[in-house]
């Protein structure tokens, strides 16, 4: 990995077998920032779920895309950003699930999204031409 | 990720490592399943051993929490990792799934 101490990008293409290498990723550069295993489980967790939904539904096509994942420690922030030539999607406009809803009534899916505004301390969605951006900060305690 | 099972007269005890995501979230799914087409209503999960999980994975403790409720069955976990409490928290699955401190409570009648 070329990398300067304080930022780093991943390039992934659309195949969700690309997510084991994301979570080893992570776990190179958790080491290498010092970063706790929550905070590594948390940042694996809301990359899964954002390239989930972009690998998933974000094309119409067959071809292979790459997506990119900016990384930047700041300090006392980590900031993520998302990159991907997908279709126009902003996922920060889908309502939250009632998570008061007894087991019946739950419906089983939703929850993705939700997690990623839960977990990250700001959510951010751009777009830029034809990449749609998610940027994503945490703080660290 | 590694599913074990072990039975007995009066529950299914199921022993969950590792991580369950995207990737491999089907195959845990299939793996309750046939423990409930095999018959059992009443399961354990020993959650002590899992590591990490997404939606994926959640998406199935909840299949698996709606069947057994229609079947008039159980469904405890116990050993909940404290990453993965929060997970829970965060998503209201604490006030839907009966989760039990540790192995003799979740197994008390």
């Amino acid at each position: 990995m070329n990398r300067d101490t304080f930022s780093t990008v991943l390039r992934v293409e659309n195949r969700l077998d690309e997510l084991t290498r994301v979570a080893s990723f992570l776990n190179d550069l958790g080491v290498e920032w010092t970063l706790n295993e929550r905070l590594v489980n948390s940042l694996n967790l809301v990359l899964e779920e954002a390239l989930s939904n972009i690998i998933m539904y974000g094309y119409k096509d067959e071809l292979r895309h790459i997506i990119e994942i900016y990384f930047k420690n700041l300090g006392d922030e980590i900031f993520i950003s998302i990159v991907d030539d997908g279709m126009a999607y902003n996922p920060t406009l889908r309502p939250d699930p009632d998570i008061s809803l007894g087991i019946e009534d739950r419906p089983v899916g939703g929850l993705g999204v939700f997690l990623i505004k839960k977990l990250m301390d700001s959510v951010e969605y751009l777009s830029e031409g034809n990449k749609n951006i998610l940027n994503l900060k945490k703080n660290m305690k | 990720m590694n599913v074990k099972l072990e039975t007995s007269e009066e529950y299914a005890l199921v022993s969950l490592e590792g991580r369950v995501d995207t990737t491999n979230a089907n195959e845990f799914e299939n793996a309750m399943l046939k423990v409930i087409s095999d018959g059992h209503t009443k399961i354990i999960l020993d959650c002590s051993g899992l590591d990490y999980i997404s939606s994926s994975g959640l998406r199935v403790f909840l299949i698996v929490q709606k069947k057994l409720t229609a079947a008039k069955g159980q469904f405890r976990l116990f050993g909940l990792q404290p990453g993965i409490v929060e997970i829970f928290d965060i998503s209201g699955f604490t006030s839907i799934f009966s989760i039990f401190p540790n192995k003799e409570a979740a197994t008390k009648p």
